[in-house]
C-alpha cells in the first residue's frame, strides 16, 4: 500500500506538473473573470458556473448574491460595487437602473431571441436589459382537499372567492413577499382595477395571508388549504420534488421576465459579453429546464425537445394570456402592497364576517340590499383613473406591512370601516 | 431479515408515521425529497421550529449591509458556498467536479500541516487554515481554486466482469499564498447526506465503545475517535463528520457556518474558534447568526427523518442475508441501539483502517490517515432520486454502489475480495437489497 503521506505529496507534484502542461491559449480571453450579480437560487447558479466555465474554461464566474433592493443600492453606487453583468428576477429594477444610465445596450438577434411572446412583449424596446426567462402566475393545487370537499377544480381566479373555498386559500402579502406585487397586478390589470380589488377582498375572506415565501405552499402541501397564489416555479419546483401539488394557470394570465443586462462601466468588459451570450444561448437557456432550475426559456427553440408536460409560454392557448402591461406593474408594486395591507392584511377578520354575511344572504335570495352591500364591501379607496396617473403612482414608496400608517392609509382605514358598516348593517337586518 | 423482532418493532412504528398524516402521500417519503421529511412526532412547536430550520439550511448568506435581508448578512469574507444546500443538495451529498476544467463546488479541501494542534485536532497552516476557501466576497481574494484530475484504473470481478474505477489526483490553482508546503496533508471530502443524525446523537459513548470492543469477524476493529468539544472544553467520543471528526451536531455545524460559509455563531465566536478555523477567528466576536435562526437550524437537521425502506422482494433478501454473510454488517450493523431504539442505519460510527488507496494521510484527532468512519448506508438507495450524479466514498470517486465496495481494503479486504468473488446474481442481489435502503 505504500506510505499514505508520500502519495499525497506526488498528487500534488503531479496536479503542478498538470497544469504546466496545459496548452497555451486555454485562458485566452481577455478577461480571466466575470463578476455577475444575481439573486438567482445557489441551486441555479451552480448549474450555469460549471456550464459556463466548462464553455469558456478561461473565464471565472464570480457571483454577488443580492436580492432587488440591496443590488439597486449596489449598481447605484460608485462604480457600481465592479459588477459587469446584472442577472436577475428583480425585474423591476431594470427600467429604473436603464433609465439611469447603468447599463450598455446588448446586441440580440431578433430572430433566435424573439423579446416577447405572443402579443406580450417581454424585453427592453432599447435593448438595455433583455428577458432571459420568464415565470407565470398561477395555483399551486391539492386535489385532495378538494375532492374531500367535492369541490371542482378552479379554472378561474374568482373561483377561489366563492364560499366554497373557505379557509382553503393562501393569498401571499405583496409588501412581504416579492413576486406577490406582480401576481396581483396581473389579476387586476386583467379583471379592471375596482372589479380586481373586489374579488380579492372576497377572496381574502376565504385566505389565510403568507407572509413569506415559505409559508404559501406549505399549507396546500400539508392539505390543510386546497389553493395557493404563486408565481409557478415555485409549485413547479415542489412537484419536481414529488410534492403533492397541481399547477394551474387560471384564465386569464401573464408571464413576466427576468432580465439579464451589461453595466456600461464593467470592468470585465469582453467577458460580461461572453456571460450575457451564455445564457441567452440554446445551450444556456436550455439549463433551464434542469430539474433543480425549472423555468421557462424565452428562446422558442430552447422548446424543440421538450416532453408534453412541460408547458411552453410560446404556444400556450391564446385566450389564457393578455397584452399585460410589463411597465405598470413595477411602477405600481407598492401602491398595491400599500392598499392590500389597509383593505385586506389589517382587517381580514372583519372582512370574513362581512363576505360570510353577505354570502349567506345571497343564498336566500339576491335583492338591491344584497347588491348595494356587495358595491360597498368589495370599495377600494383608490379609483381607477388614481391607478394609472403616474403622479398617484409614484408618490407609493415600499412599505412593510407593521410600519406605522401615514394619514392617508388612516383615511383609507375610516372611508372603508364607514362602507364596510353600512354593507354589513344591510345584510344583517 | 437479520433483525430481532424487538428492532423491527421499533423500526416500523418509527417509520409507518413517518409520512405526515395531514396530507395522505405515501410515496411522498422516498421521492425526489426523501431526505428531507420531519421525524415523526414533530408537531406544533417543534415542527414550526423545524420549518424555520429549514428556511435557514436553504438561505444565500450575503456580506451585508442588506436591506433585504439583514437577518442573512456576514457572509465571509472567505467563504465556500452561501447556504448549506448548496453543498448538501437536496440534503443529499454532493458533486465531484467532473472534468479538469470543473471546479470543486459541493466538496472541501481539508489542510493540515503535521503534528496537533492544543486540542489534539490537525495542525492547521498559518495561511491557508484548515481548509481551502474557494470564494469570497467581491474585495477579498479566495484562497485558491480546487480541480480533480480523475486518473483511472480498473480491476477484474470473480466472473470475468470488468469495472472501471477512478480516483481524483487534487489540482490546486490561484493559490493566494503561495505555494504550500511539501509536507502539507490535504483530504478531499464531499458532502455527505445529513439526514438521521439527530438518531445517530442519540447513540451514547457506552455504545460505542462497547462495539469498538466487541471481537469482531475478518478482525475487523473500529475505534471510537476522540475529538475535542468546545462546549464542555474536554475530549469526547466523535461522530459527526467523515472521520468521526465532530463531537456534536451542534458543535458540526457551528464549524460548517464558521468554516464553509464565514458566519460566526455564539457557539463558535472568533475567540474561541476550533482548530484551525481561520476566517471564524478573524471574524471577531460578534455571532454573525442570530441565536434563534441558530438554534432552528440545529433543530432542522437533527429532526430529518432517514427514509423508509423499501420493501424487499425475494431477490433483495437474498441480498441481505449476502450483506450479513460476506462480512459487510460487520462496519455497516444493521442494528445499533440509540436511547433505547434501534436504529437501522447500518454504520457503527467507529472508525476503520480502510488501506492505503482510500488513505488521505491527514490524521483528525486519533483517526490516522487511513481511517475512515463508517458512514450509514441508510437512504442510500435513494441517492439516483435525489441527487442528479451518484458520487459515492468520502471524496466522491465511486460513480456506483460496486465501485464504492470495490475500493473497500485494509480492515474491509475480506469482505471486499469475497464480495468481488460473487456470482453476477448474487452481486445484483446485494446490490438489489442496498437500493431498498
Ligand atoms: C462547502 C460545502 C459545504 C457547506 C457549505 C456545508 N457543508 Fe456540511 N459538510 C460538508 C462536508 C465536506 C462535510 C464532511 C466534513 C468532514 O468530514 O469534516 C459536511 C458535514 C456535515 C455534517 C455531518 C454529516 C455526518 O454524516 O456526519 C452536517 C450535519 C453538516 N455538514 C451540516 C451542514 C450545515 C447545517 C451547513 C450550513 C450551515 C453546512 N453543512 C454547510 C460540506 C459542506
Ligand atoms: C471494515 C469496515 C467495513 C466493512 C467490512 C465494509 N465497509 Fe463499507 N465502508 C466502510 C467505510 C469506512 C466506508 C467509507 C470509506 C470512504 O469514504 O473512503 C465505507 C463505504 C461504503 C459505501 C459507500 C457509502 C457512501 O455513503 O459513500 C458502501 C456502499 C459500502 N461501504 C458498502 C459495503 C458493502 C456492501 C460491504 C460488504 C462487501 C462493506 N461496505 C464492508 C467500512 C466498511
Amino acid at each position: 500500500m505504500g506510505n499514505p503521506m508520500n502519495r499525497v505529496h506526488a498528487l500534488a507534484l503531479a496536479s503542478a506538473l498538470f497544469f504546466a502542461g496545459l496548452p497555451a491559449g486555454t485562458a485566452q480571453a481577455a478577461d480571466s473573470e466575470v463578476v455577475v450579480l444575481t439573486s438567482y437560487p445557489e441551486e441555479m447558479t451552480t448549474r450555469y458556473e460549471e456550464a459556463f466555465e466548462r464553455a469558456h474554461p478561461g473565464i471565472d464566474l464570480r457571483i454577488v448574491w443580492q436580492q432587488g433592493r440591496d443590488a439597486m443600492a449596489t449598481l447605484r453606487a460608485e462604480g457600481r460595487g465592479g459588477i459587469d453583468v446584472y442577472w436577475s428576477p428583480a425585474a423591476f429594477n431594470f427600467p429604473t437602473l436603464a433609465d439611469e444610465g447603468v447599463f450598455l445596450p446588448l446586441a440580440v438577434n431578433r430572430a433566435e431571441v424573439p423579446g416577447k411572446i405572443g402579443v406580450q412583449p417581454i424585453s427592453d424596446a432599447a435593448r438595455r436589459y433583455e428577458a432571459f426567462e420568464v415565470a407565470g402566475y398561477g395555483l399551486a393545487i391539492n386535489e385532495k382537499p378538494l375532492a374531500d370537499k367535492h369541490i371542482p377544480m378552479p379554472s378561474r381566479w374568482d373561483d377561489l372567492a366563492k364560499p366554497a373555498f373557505d379557509g382553503l386559500v393562501v393569498m401571499p402579502v405583496p409588501s412581504e413577499v416579492g413576486f406577490a406585487p406582480s401576481l396581483y397586478d396581473v389579476i387586476l390589470q386583467d379583471k379592471g382595477w375596482s372589479a380586481g380589488w373586489a374579488m380579492l377582498s372576497e377572496m381574502a375572506a376565504n385566505a389565510s395571508l403568507a407572509q413569506r415565501g415559505g409559508q404559501i405552499l406549505g399549507p396546500v402541501i400539508d392539505g390543510k388549504a386546497a389553493a395557493a397564489l404563486t408565481i409557478d416555479f415555485m409549485p413547479r419546483n415542489a412537484i419536481a420534488e414529488g410534492q403533492p401539488l397541481t399547477l394551474i394557470y387560471p384564465a386569464r394570465t401573464a408571464f413576466l421576465p427576468a432580465y439579464v443586462a451589461i453595466v456600461a462601466s464593467a470592468p470585465h468588459p469582453t467577458a460580461a459579453k461572453v456571460f450575457t451570450d451564455y445564457v441567452l444561448s440554446s445551450a444556456g437557456q436550455k439549463l433551464l429546464f434542469r430539474r433543480e432550475i425549472n423555468r421557462y426559456p424565452i428562446r422558442p427553440d430552447a422548446y424543440d425537445d421538450v416532453d408534453g408536460k412541460t408547458v411552453n409560454p410560446f404556444a400556450v392557448s391564446p385566450g389564457a394570456t393578455y397584452a399585460y402591461d410589463l411597465s405598470m406593474g413595477p411602477a405600481r408594486g407598492p401602491l398595491i402592497s400599500t392598499l392590500f395591507n389597509v383593505a385586506i392584511t389589517a382587517r381580514q377578520d372583519k372582512l370574513r364576517t362581512l363576505w360570510r354575511a353577505i354570502q349567506a344572504a345571497e343564498a336566500k335570495g339576491v335583492s338591491p340590499a344584497t347588491k348595494e352591500a356587495r358595491a360597498l364591501a368589495g370599495w377600494v379607496p383608490v379609483p381607477d383613473n388614481d391607478a394609472v396617473a403616474a403622479k398617484v403612482i409614484m408618490s407609493f414608496r415600499p412599505a412593510k406591512a407593521d410600519a406605522a400608517p401615514t394619514a392617508q392609509m388612516k383615511a383609507w382605514a375610516d372611508a372603508l370601516d364607514e362602507r364596510q358598516a353600512r354593507a354589513l348593517a344591510l345584510v344583517s337586518k | 431479515m437479520h433483525l430481532s423482532a424487538r428492532a423491527c418493532a421499533v423500526l416500523l412504528s418509527l417509520w409507518s408515521s413517518s409520512v405526515r398524516a395531514a396530507d395522505g402521500t405515501v410515496t411522498l417519503a422516498t421521492g425526489p425529497a426523501a431526505y428531507q421529511q420531519p421525524l415523526p412526532g414533530l408537531t406544533g412547536g417543534d415542527f414550526e421550529t423545524f420549518r424555520e430550520g429549514a428556511g435557514v439550511f436553504r438561505a444565500a448568506w450575503l456580506k451585508g449591509p442588506s436591506i433585504d435581508t439583514p437577518r442573512f448578512t456576514g457572509l465571509g469574507p472567505l467563504f465556500n458556498r452561501r447556504s448549506c444546500v448548496a453543498c448538501h443538495i437536496g440534503n443529499g451529498r454532493g458533486e465531484p467536479p467532473a472534468e479538469t476544467s470543473d471546479q470543486t463546488r459541493s466538496l472541501l479541501i481539508r489542510l493540515s500541516l503535521p503534528g496537533a494542534d492544543a486540542t489534539g485536532g490537525p495542525r492547521a497552516h498559518p495561511a491557508y487554515g484548515d481548509q481551502i476557501q474557494t470564494d469570497a466576497v467581491i474585495g477579498a481574494k479566495p484562497e485558491g481554486r480546487v480541480s480533480f484530475h480523475w486518473v483511472e484504473t480498473g480491476v477484474t470481478l470473480g466472473d470475468g466482469t470488468a469495472v472501471l474505477l477512478r480516483r481524483p489526483e487534487i489540482v490546486l490553482r490561484d493559490l493566494a499564498h503561495g505555494p504550500l508546503p511539501a509536507e502539507i496533508q490535504m483530504s478531499a471530502r464531499i458532502s455527505p447526506a445529513v439526514f438521521g443524525l439527530g438518531l445517530l446523537e442519540g447513540v451514547s459513548g457506552e455504545t460505542l465503545t462497547k462495539m469498538a470492543r466487541e471481537k469482531k469477524a475478518d478482525e475487523v476493529r473500529g475505534r471510537v475517535n476522540m475529538v475535542w468539544d468546545v462546549g464542555r472544553k474536554q475530549a469526547v467520543p466523535g461522530r459527526f463528520g467523515l472521520k468521526a471528526n465532530q463531537p456534536t451536531l451542534r458543535q458540526q455545524i457551528a464549524a460548517a457556518l464558521a468554516g464553509d460559509m464565514g458566519i460566526t455563531s455564539s457557539f463558535l465566536l472568533g475567540d474561541e474558534c476550533p482548530a484551525a478555523a481561520k476566517d471564524c477567528r478573524e471574524a471577531g466576536s460578534t455571532p454573525e447568526i442570530a441565536d434563534a435562526d441558530f438554534e432552528a437550524l440545529v433543530r432542522y437537521v437533527a429532526g430529518l427523518a432517514p427514509p423508509p425502506p423499501r420493501p424487499r422482494d425475494a431477490v433483495a433478501a437474498v441480498g441481505a442475508k449476502t450483506f450479513a454473510d460476506i462480512g459487510c454488517a460487520a462496519c455497516h450493523r444493521e442494528t445499533l441501539e440509540a436511547q433505547g431504539t434501534v436504529l437501522a442505519a447500518y454504520t457503527d460510527l467507529l472508525l476503520h483502517d480502510m488501506g492505503g488507496d482510500l488513505a488521505d494521510g491527514r490524521p483528525d484527532f486519533l483517526a490516522s490517515g487511513r481511517e475512515w468512519r463508517t458512514p450509514p448506508l441508510w437512504g442510500i438507495g435513494l441517492v439516483g432520486t435525489v441527487n442528479d450524479t451518484a458520487a459515492f466514498l468520502h471524496d466522491g470517486r465511486a460513480r456506483t454502489l460496486t465501485e464504492a465496495i470495490l475500493w473497500h481494503d485494509g480492515e474491509a479486504k475480506p469482505a471486499r475480495d469475497r464480495f468481488a468473488r460473487l456470482s453476477k446474481e448474487t452481486r445484483d442481489a446485494l446490490l438489489a437489497f442496498l437500493g431498498t435502503l
